[in-house]
């Protein structure tokens, strides 16, 4: 009551608005500073990610090559095309796969790097920490070109080291085969972007309280049991978010594949990212619309991915509470 | 005294100077009034090879007229492509650019209006002397009135064989001429590799480069006896035939014999020719501009090296590349405000000084082939020029006869895998049937063809298939322009 009160005292000072909207007003305007300091990263959150997000929902309903002011509505026809077309398959299969071999090896392998690091008998863990991060910050384009190098079949030091060690009598072709190309790509991948998720595990190491594992030494626990009861269960709400991170990371790899194989041979390596920029830029004739279709067709393919894999966080989320 | 500008100060005079540039303050007009007569042409193109000779033309215009300035900037074709693709809707197109990256044909961006004729500005004088088989309807011609014209010869190809002539020595073959057919190449190839121990190989190539190696396939089917893509006889796509699948068999084979450099499948022609210079391959396929970028990059391997035909499938053969018609290499941008200075400058560029200056930098033959003849370049270039003039002719062009044509080509979907990808799927192994897979390529072409004209002809365009036909043609002969009649 006194709520409506209230309002009926302000009514009079402005008759036009109706009582929700002065409220969402008089919010706004309490809020003003926020608002404020929020408008610059909104402003371009609205130019670089929604401006084109929208503007790629529009495109893909239309047959335009991007150059040329005729484009014509077409509805969903670029959707069917690409629903239809075996080598966007193909490149949905590679990006897939490239997340579900990945993905796990990545953050199961920076967990336990982590761990080690984490510990403070471990000299040099600094040093260590360091040269594992190395590779984050280097250009993707300028280490595609190296690896190029790297695992060259002819001189290249990888091949050199395999056939000096007697593991192999012939030189492997790593990017040149076809039953090669994608693994080796998903190996430079994991080594480029192992030290980010091994900064997000060493992070969420630090928030496992120390009284908890001094508890357990006096308790007499084990290193294994002190893993599985304190660490992991502490953990797991971190794993899952570095999970999803880690997972949305490897969905952009189209430097890396661009500079490593152009995604050959013969479509090997394609992933959705470059069948975009192939129709888009680099076809004979470029077709912005068709290419926006695949775009947008991939995102509500990740989308939906994403949800799936919501659904059995809240699941595990669920489990862990009746526990 | 030292004058002090204060905090408050500072603001207050910033913000009168913004709200002076707000409004548009009278004396800031004054200021664009006297940089009116300051005129700066903006030029965009991709020459990386030719920018000291592009830029001594700009400075002797520069020189007579000491008001304009010619802003030159270089671009790797894809990124002029895709730069001009931005200009042009936000107005901001240069006022000469070259004809690089761009995927639409001339005539759809003639169709967007993206071009200023060249010909008012231009004397008779001067158009009489460029060689007939430039005026090009759809090519440098619209409705009759000149827009653009080449700097290069239409007469070069991609598949010379450029060789190391101590390998080629070695393996048996004559230093200077190499080996003349496929077999020959093959037995060289098998030679160089033997003699290699494992870190040269017979034949080197840039694999990876997909688009060059659909081009160097269709050369090479050519010189195996195809009109070339199109069957001038039928119209059909010619991709499926014999000439076709014995040419990529023929590469193919080095793959098999284990001659071919291995890290060839991913690489690109630039790092296959550096290589190349490093003796990890002794043949390598690659046009005239091959030893032009041997003098920049690796002046020391110039010396070692020969070029020669590209090998055929028998001996005593008579081979004969079909080139179309070149399209202009610069246009003058309708945004440009100047395109007098664009054309004189323009204009130049058939000077005998520049055709010889081309030639000296050794890229594509110069428009005047004859300008070979009196530039300083290396005998290889000479060579290659010679062995162009022999074997390139002017092929018909379906556009020029009937510019209806550009439309159909305008709206073909590409078909995938392209030429160059089943290449690079041959060499590397995952296409085994190569004539079915190139006959499936021809089919979808074809059948992306038969789309498109129905496109065309459902928006009142009168096209065929027919278009593609060229009864009169014959092989060995240049098609010009009286053959369209």
């Amino acid at each position: 009551m006194s709520t409506v009160r209230m309002q009926d005292s302000y009514s009079g000072m402005t008759p036009a608005l109706p009582p929700a909207s002065r409220s969402v007003l008089r919010q706004l305007w309490h809020d003003r500073w926020i608002y404020l300091f929020l408008a610059p990263s909104l402003l371009l959150f609205v130019l670089f990610v929604l401006y084109p997000v929208v503007s790629s929902l529009y495109f893909s309903l239309l047959d335009w090559n991007g150059f040329t002011s005729n484009a014509r509505f077409i509805g969903l026809d670029n959707y069917i095309e690409v629903a239809n077309d075996p080598l966007f398959w193909n490149a949905f299969n590679n990006t897939i796969l490239f997340m579900v071999i990945t993905v796990p090896i990545r953050v199961s392998l920076a967990l336990i790097v982590a761990i080690i690091l984490n510990d403070p008998r471990l000299p040099f863990a600094n040093l260590f920490r360091t040269a594992l991060f190395l590779p984050v910050i280097t250009t993707t384009a300028i280490i595609g070109v190296v690896m190029t190098f790297v695992f060259d079949p002819v001189g290249g030091p990888v091949n050199r080291f395999l056939l000096e060690t007697g593991l192999v009598d012939r030189p492997i072709n790593f990017l040149g085969q076809a039953n090669s190309a994608l693994y080796t790509a998903m190996g430079i991948h994991i080594w480029k972007w192992f030290g980010v998720t091994l900064v997000y595990w060493l992070a969420a190491l630090q928030t496992v309280p120390k009284e908890l594992y001094e508890a357990a030494q006096v308790d007499g626990a084990n290193p294994r049991q002190v893993f599985r009861y304190i660490t992991v269960p502490v953990l797991l709400p971190f794993g899952l978010l570095i999970l999803v991170i880690t997972a949305l990371d490897t969905l952009r790899v189209f430097d890396l594949i661009l500079t490593l194989t152009g995604g050959g041979p013969f479509l090997r390596t394609e992933v959705v990212e470059v069948y975009i920029y192939r129709w888009a830029f680099n076809s004979s004739i470029p077709r912005l619309g068709y290419a926006s279709a695949a775009a947008v067709f991939f995102g509500l393919a990740t989308l939906a991915l994403a949800a799936m894999q919501g659904v059995v966080v809240a699941y595990l989320r669920r489990k862990r509470n009746e526990l | 005294m030292k004058a002090q500008l204060s905090r408050r100060g500072f603001l207050k005079a910033t913000g009168i100077l913004g709200a002076g540039v707000a409004i548009g303050a009278p004396g800031l007009h004054a200021f664009r009034a006297l940089a009116q007569d300051a005129i700066t042409i903006q030029w965009w193109d991709h020459f990386l090879p030719l920018q000291p000779l592009l830029e001594s033309v700009f400075a002797a215009y520069s020189e007579q007229n000491p008001n304009v300035t010619v802003q030159h900037t270089v671009y790797s074709p894809p990124d002029l492509g895709q730069s001009l693709q931005l200009a042009y809707p936000n107005n901001q197109a240069p006022d000469v650019f070259a004809y690089a990256g761009l995927s639409l044909p001339v005539p759809a961006l003639q169709a967007e209006g993206w071009f200023t004729p060249l010909d008012p500005y231009v004397s008779e004088e001067w158009k009489s002397r460029l060689p007939e088989d430039v005026f090009i309807q759809g090519n440098t011609v619209f409705d009759g009135v000149l827009y653009s014209f080449p700097i290069f010869s239409f007469r070069f190809h991609e598949i010379l064989n450029w060789f190391n002539k101590q390998m080629m020595e070695e393996a048996g073959y004559d230093p200077e001429n190499g080996p003349a057919t496929w077999d020959e190449f093959r037995d060289a190839a098998r030679k160089i590799t033997d003699n290699g121990g494992g870190f040269t190989f017979g034949w080197i190539q840039g694999i990876g480069h997909i688009e060059r190696m659909g081009d160097s396939l269709n050369s090479l089917a050519q010189i195996a006896g195809a009109s070339g893509p199109i069957d001038f006889a039928t119209g059909e796509y010619a991709y499926g035939t014999d000439p076709y699948v014995n040419a990529l068999e023929f590469l193919v084979s080095m793959a098999q014999d284990g001659t071919l450099f291995p890290t060839s499948t991913t690489i690109d022609t630039r790092n296959a020719r550096a290589r190349w210079a490093t003796e990890a391959g002794g043949m390598f396929f690659d046009g005239p501009w091959n030893i032009g970028v041997l003098q920049s990059d690796f002046a020391d391997f110039m010396d070692l090296i020969s070029v020669t035909a590209p090998p055929t499938p028998e001996a005593g053969m008579t081979p004969y590349v079909n080139r179309g018609p070149k399209i202009g290499d610069f246009w003058i941008s309708s945004q440009s405000e100047h395109p007098e200075i664009a054309a004189a400058i323009l204009q130049e560029f058939i000077s005998d000084e520049f055709q010889i200056g081309l030639a000296e930098r050794m890229d594509q033959p110069p428009l005047d082939t004859t300008a070979v003849s009196r530039a300083n370049v290396h005998p290889t270039y000479v060579k290659a020029i010679e062995i162009f003039n022999q074997q390139v002719r002017l092929a018909p062009s379906p556009s020029v006869r009937n510019p209806a044509v550009s439309e159909v080509l305008a709206r073909m979907s590409d078909v995938r895998p392209n030429l160059g990808e089943i290449v690079q799927g041959a060499i590397s192994g995952d296409v085994t049937d190569i004539r079915a897979t190139l006959q499936e390529y021809a089919d979808k072409m074809t059948a992306a063809r038969e789309t498109a004209i129905a496109a065309a002809q459902a928006e009142g365009f009168e096209v065929s298939q027919d278009d593609w036909v060229f009864d009169n043609w014959e092989r060995g002969q240049d098609y010009t322009s009286e053959f369209y009649q």
